[in-house]
């Protein structure tokens, strides 16, 4: 039997399901319908169960006004053995040798099913027998895909328009120490937040930069866009340790980060306002960049072109289209935007900047990129994906899991290695995405 | 002949500039460029024990370099490096800790599971290439991530120090794997020295004159004919992907057992990347690398002294040598266009 992605997945899920099948079915007496409870929060959960003795996972969604808070009581093991069920079904349907193409639809959607059930699955057996906070959860999620997201714009403008950009991890990185230092620099004279946001702008135009000399070398040198990528990539790490100990350590920069605010009426709404209206400035910077990206794309002139040089730079060529004034164009605007992205870092996170801070995020986010195939939209689920095994981390150690910190940490990189291997289909590339165009 | 003096010129211009800017840089802080080179020199040269420090820091810098050089001829960009070193590094540090042995064979034994676990890490990022079409960045990225991990994971857990873990480090590994020093001066292993010039020589020899040189050759310029002329490339590339690894596992195992003798969080601190610069400079010629290796090596042990005697910190070493490959790069393609334009007239 041929070896193929379907294969594989189905075995790995027919192993899982068996696994959590047989954990399940050694409790069978706790096997109950699930139920769904409105309380109060000081409410001790427990009280409202009626069966003693079943563990239940309880996610709480908290809400100021106490009448709009809810919990959500799922019995573990009844809904592992659902789950259970539904992975080895998966996974045997997937074995079945059948080769048309109706079955293999089915097997795939079936097996993207269970790939999606597997982020509530492991969170509620994280938490069986306690209680977890989904608010937090969720708003995590988002707040950690932030950069990830806006990266993987970045990503957008500058592949969609025949450039590889795998500096823009190196752009990022630029961004949030020149970002912290401009900070540091003018936050004396400048009073409140004012400082923050010089310390942005600074960000977002020395992404620019380093964009500017990315299309300089792939673009006018043609020099291997790989190549290109990664010496800023490098250039980037040791030029930012170098201002970080020569500029950041003497000056007395404090740990402010942008504040937080909400947007009236809409963060009122119940848990989507606190996860989705409540937040910093970069935070919804992010909806408005892929919502921006997303019409520039599809909907105006500007995008055709770019997509035109893209797929064919002869034939944009031919239709009178400047492919390498275009290009420029695409991977400075690219750069400023992972500027940005290293502003969250160092400007709306962390309040300062630490040598290599961005720990392989430019990388995560090329790889949301890829997930979504070059899509925004598809994108930001992939960086909200990320973002998510990212919050995931701190709820496992919140919960006590018993599994080393190390491992979970391996997580999103796994992830990133899952999804690159094609479980989401074959990504299909800019067709001239990496080839420099030589007019003829 | 005339392009090839161009090129020459170029290149020495470019490095020319590179220091310039990077002086420009060390007198924005106010010191002098001349202190700062001598001072640097002196951190190098002045006497055997500084020296060995450059020739320890040599030693896997070459292994990696040599290593990315076959990966580089195949046309792969085996960014996980990185990762080998470490996962090599980790192989070395549990036979340094558990495997009771007299030094004669505990040493070689270090070196071979270094290796070994160097090279299934790099076959891993090979797989994922070949079978599941995961580009070798990013798989190398993701494999770095969890390369380091693996190892944080075994010093602040199973091997952590009796009296209680502390993440920084596992307990020094047996006296029987220290590694023989030459002399009270050169306090540099022979072993590792022969091993690394051994590896220099095989490879470049390999690379030139056998039938897996050539074939990594031609799948590294063109895959797809290669594949029509009946070269398996499959193999070849997986090849090349574990040679590399098991080189970087070596290198490795000789950071364990020469600078901590103890396995700590990011054994391979970094020579991995260093090692991509070096390949780069050269554009992949397997004979230069000893030369430029030496050379950045030389960098970044005198810009340790630096940071102690003037207060300027050793990042600066990184900002040289990114400066040196950009301007090379740049100087690279204005030569490109100035030869086509020969051409042309």
């Amino acid at each position: 039997m041929k070896i193929t992605r379907t294969f594989i997945f189905s075995i790995v899920f027919l192993l899982a399901g068996g696994l959590l099948l047989i954990a399940a079915l050694q409790r069978t007496n706790e096997i109950v319908p699930y139920r769904m409870t409105t309380l109060p929060q000081h409410v001790v959960p427990s009280v409202a169960f009626e069966a003693p003795g079943v563990t239940t996972s309880i996610l709480r969604f908290p809400n100021e006004d106490d009448s709009l808070s809810f919990n959500l009581e799922i019995p573990t093991v009844s809904y592992s053995l659902i789950v259970a069920l539904l992975f080895v079904g998966v996974g045997t349907y997937g074995l079945v040798p059948l080769q048309n193409e109706r079955a293999q639809r089915t097997k795939t959607n079936g097996l993207i099913l269970a790939g999606i059930l597997i982020i509530p699955t492991v969170l509620i057996l994280a938490a069986a027998g306690q209680s977890t906070n989904m608010i937090s959860m969720l708003g995590a999620s988002f707040r950690l895909g932030t950069p990830i997201i806006i990266g993987a714009m970045a990503g957008i403008w500058c592949e969609r328009s025949g450039v590889v950009n795998i500096a823009i991890e190196g752009m990022m990185l630029t961004g949030a120490a020149f970002g912290f230092v401009a900070y540091t620099f003018v936050t004396a004279s400048i009073p409140g937040q004012g400082g923050l946001w010089i310390g942005i702008a600074v960000a977002v135009a020395s992404g620019g930069l380093m964009a500017l000399l990315h299309a300089w070398l792939s673009v006018t040198f043609k020099t291997d866009q790989i190549i290109s990528g990664t010496v800023i990539n490098i250039m980037a790490l040791g030029l930012t340790a170098f201002m970080r100990r020569e500029v950041i350590l003497n000056a007395d920069a404090s740990f402010e980060t942008l504040s937080e605010f909400s947007i009236p009426l809409l963060s009122k709404i119940p848990v989507l306002g606190e996860v989705l209206f409540t937040g910093k400035p970069i935070f919804f910077s992010m909806f408005l960049l892929v919502i921006l990206t997303h019409v520039m794309l599809y909907y105006t002139r500007w995008g055709l072109r770019t997509r035109a040089v893209g797929e064919n730079p002869h034939a944009a060529d031919t239709l009178g289209i400047n492919v390498q004034r275009n290009r420029y164009i695409n991977v400075i605007i690219g750069g400023l935007i992972a500027g940005l992205a290293g502003a969250w870092f160092s400007l709306e996170t962390a309040g300062g900047f630490r040598d290599g801070m961005t720990s392989g995020t430019g990388f995560i986010a090329l790889a949301a990129m890829i997930f979504g195939k070059w899509t925004p939209f598809g994108a930001a689920a992939g960086g909200l994906l990320f973002g998510f095994s990212q919050a995931l981390d701190t709820r496992f150690q919140l919960l006590n899991v018993p599994i080393p910190v190390q491992f979970v940490q391996m997580t999103p990189y796994l992830v990133t290695m899952i999804v690159l291997a094609g479980l989401v289909g074959r990504a299909t590339a800019p067709k001239a995405v990496g080839q420099p165009y030589e007019k003829e | 002949m005339r392009e090839r003096l161009i090129r020459l010129g170029f290149t020495s211009g470019a490095l020319i500039l590179a220091l310039g800017v990077t002086a420009l840089l060390i007198s924005m802080f106010d010191h002098s460029p001349i202190d700062v080179l001598e001072t640097a020199w002196d951190g190098a040269f002045k006497d055997g024990r500084r020296f060995s420090a450059v020739v320890n820091f040599w030693i896997p810098l070459t292994l990696a370099s040599i290593g990315l050089v076959v990966t580089f001829t195949a046309g792969l960009w085996n960014i996980g490096i990185e990762g080998q070193m470490i996962i090599g590094a980790v192989c070395a540090s549990w036979a340094g800790l558990y495997f009771e042995a007299p030094s004669v064979i505990l040493i070689p034994t270090c070196i071979l599971l270094g290796a070994i676990g160097g090279m299934l890490w790099g076959m891993l990022a090979g797989l994922l290439k070949l079978r599941f079409g995961v580009h070798e960045i990013f798989g190398g990225v993701a494999l770095n991530f969890i390369a380091a991990n693996i190892a944080i994971y075994f010093i602040s857990g199973p091997w952590q120090p009796p009296e209680g873990g502390s993440a920084q480090s596992t307990p020094p590994f047996q006296a029987a794997a220290t590694l023989p020093r030459i002399s009270d001066d050169l306090q540099f292993n022979l072993l590792f020295l022969l091993i690394t010039i051994g590896a220099i020589i095989a490879i470049g020899l390999l690379l030139m004159f056998t039938r897996w040189g050539l074939t990594l050759r031609a799948v590294g310029k063109n895959a797809q004919s290669a594949l029509l002329l009946g070269v398996r490339t499959e193999r070849v590339t997986l090849s090349a992907f574990m040679v590399c690894g098991a080189l970087g596992g070596i290198a490795g195992a000789h950071r364990v057992l020469q600078a901590y003798s103890s396995l700590r969080p990011s054994p391979a601190g970094g020579i991995g990347f260093l090692a991509l610069l070096v390949v780069l400079l050269i554009s992949f010629r397997a004979w230069w690398v000893p030369f430029i290796a030496f050379a950045l090596a030389a960098i970044i042990a005198g810009s340790t002294r630096v940071k102690t005697l003037l207060q300027l910190d050793q990042s600066l070493a990184g900002v040289l040598q990114g400066l040196i490959v950009l301007t090379i790069l740049i100087f690279n393609g204005l030569a490109d266009r100035l030869t086509r334009k020969d051409h042309h007239e």
